[in-house]
């Protein structure tokens, strides 16, 4: 009774608004959930915003799916297990090994602007990427999220610093996938270490070879 | 309400000492130099404030470092909450001093363009209303819109010297114009058009057929293995880096400038000067050398079909340079933006 009767109100809250907005929005996407994501690789982690904006004829129905105990009012509960839900429909992986995704922030605008077909949900995501060896890499971002309404798009940020840079993009038609070849730089810090560690071993060993060969030795 | 009219009144004290410092920089810049143009676009701005209450400039001026720099937006309102003096809250005279201020700051083709898009702004209001749908009506619930429904802001004091920015905007438009002495840019900054194409006074008028035209006419330049560069497999169904993205650089995709024949870089330039050159022509023609200069860095990408009429969206992607033209879903319904990824409010001018 109570998911019939709130249905209803959100069926007619959004006819009223399709009827007012008609004009402004009749261009746009009104029946579609438009999913922007946008990647930033860095060599240890990969960070994903997704925004989303629904079109005003799904958008009562978005926000019945967020606004789980149907007030009018969206808590920030309510949001996060709404951004937890949409994570849990994309799909990262890198050199073929899944990544998970974890939430950083979500953020649900007032709901007259998504039933307007103009509030935009934004949610921030990371992936932990475990250490990867210089050289080429291969990443794999699939959205899943709603894909009976999705209109999708999939960017990958230029890349700061001069450590990751992406080779390549390739997108299916209508961008729910997204790979990417992108080339892992060693850190230089890391490499003067490395370099340092190398040179005192091999420092070490060569005393300890001139030591050996000219250590006093007891005639036989 | 305190801190606006004390805001207010540093604006009306900034006001007389910048006059002065326009007084003299007039004497001294040639005109049409950007020297010349800021002193002139300087002056314009100070008579759209000599022409206001203090209430009226309470609501035009904002302090340069605040939030309003990035408030902008292609909703109409309240979808977007914009702040600023409202054209429908002016005088005819007020009006007059502020649409002269714009023909200053703008190029003529610039100016043509935002008129084109306001009128255009005013058609759909007048369609909404005629249909019964109070379409354009502000206090009403309803979005409002048409040439009345623009506003003004200084985000910062106007100045030959000290940087401001001119922001005008309202419904499928956002002209953010930043000064910094003699120098000037209008990123990031968005024309858009619905409906696309009208007639008035028997004219059609298409506020962005030029950009539509051109970028029709440089893909179908392109041989078949650059068009196979230049068009991509995939489906871009709005801007990327529209409004609220400020800061981001995507990953550039499509055909590089280099990849292309002189002639097809000039219709590229051209191309590119429906956006860059809708700021005076003083400041257009150093940034479209700086432009020209990063040609070779500077990729075209396209998706969707080539024929002029169809639903097709592009970018060119500089160093400092962002375009982006993407239909809403039909061609009668376009967004476009145009960023400086280096330079965006000025950061490059302000940093110095």
């Amino acid at each position: 009774m109570r998911n019939s009767s709130r249905s209803s109100t959100i069926r007619v809250l959004t006819a009223l608004l399709i009827v007012v907005s008609a004009d402004v929005s009749s261009a746009h996407r009104r029946d579609e959930y438009l999913q922007a994501a946008r990647l930033g690789i860095e060599p240890d982690r990969v960070q994903i915003e997704v925004d989303l904006t629904p079109g005003i004829a799904v958008a009562g129905q978005v926000l019945a799916e967020v606004d789980g105990d149907a007030n009018r009012s969206i808590s920030s509960d309510e949001t996060r297990a709404y951004a937890e839900r949409v994570l849990s429909a994309i799909a990262l992986d890198v050199d073929g090994v899944p990544v998970p995704l974890t939430l950083v922030d979500s953020f649900v605008p007032a709901t007259d602007a998504v039933l307007e077909g103009e509030g935009t949900i934004r949610i921030r995501a990371v992936a932990r990427i475990p250490l990867l060896a210089d050289g080429s890499h291969h990443l794999r971002f699939r959205n899943a999220f709603r894909p009976d309404l999705g209109v999708y798009l999939a960017n990958t940020l230029m890349p700061v610093g001069d450590r990751v840079t992406i080779r390549a993009q390739e997108r299916d038609v209508d961008q729910r996938e997204l790979l990417v070849d992108y080339n892992l730089r060693g850190d230089p810090a890391t490499r003067l270490r490395q370099g340092l560690t190398v040179g005192f071993t091999g420092a070490i060993v060569l005393v300890a070879n001139v030591w050996w060969r000219r250590r006093p030795r007891e005639d036989v | 309400m305190r801190s606006r009219h004390r805001i207010a009144s540093i604006a009306a004290v900034g006001l007389l000492a910048a006059i002065a410092a326009t007084g003299f920089a007039q004497r001294t810049a040639p005109a049409n130099s950007q020297a010349g143009v800021t002193v002139r676009i300087v002056d314009a701005a100070q008579k759209v404030l000599a022409s206001l209450d203090e209430a009226g400039r309470a609501k035009v001026q904002f302090p340069f470092d605040g939030p309003q720099k990035a408030r902008w937006s292609n909703l109409p309102s309240p979808m977007f909450q914009r702040t600023g003096l409202r054209l429908a809250d002016v005088t005819p005279s007020q009006r007059t001093t502020i649409m002269n201020l714009l023909s200053t700051a703008l190029s003529r083709d610039g100016y043509r363009k935002v008129l084109d898009i306001m009128r255009g702004d005013e058609v759909l209001r007048t369609q909404s209303a005629g249909a019964g749908r109070g379409g354009g009506r502000a206090g009403g619930g309803g979005p409002a819109f048409g040439e009345n429904e623009y506003y003004l802001a200084f985000v910062g004091t106007p100045s030959v010297t000290a940087p401001w920015m001119l922001q005008f905007g309202g419904h499928h438009l956002a002209i953010n114009l930043t000064l910094a002495g003699s120098q000037a840019t209008m990123a990031p900054s968005l024309p858009a058009a619905q409906p696309a194409s009208y007639t008035l006074e028997g004219r059609t008028v298409r506020p962005l057929g030029n950009e539509n035209d051109k970028a029709f006419a440089l893909v179908n330049a392109l041989d078949a293995g650059q068009r196979g560069q230049a068009v991509l497999n995939y489906r871009v169904a709005d801007l990327v880096l529209g409004p609220g993205q400020d800061g981001r650089t995507i990953q550039p995709e499509g055909i590089r400038a280099s990849s292309l024949s002189t002639t097809q870089q000039q219709r590229l330039i051209d191309l590119v000067r429906e956006w860059a050159g809708i700021t005076n022509d003083a400041f257009a023609e150093p940034r479209l050398a700086e432009i020209k200069a990063n040609l070779p860095n500077t990729y075209f990408a396209w998706s969707g079909p080539t024929t002029n009429g169809s639903v097709a969206y592009f970018r060119v992607q500089g160093p400092t340079l962002v375009i982006e033209y993407a239909p809403q879903g039909n061609v009668d319904h376009i967004h476009t933006i145009y960023r400086d990824p280096t330079n965006d409010y000025g950061a490059k001018f302000i940093a110095k």
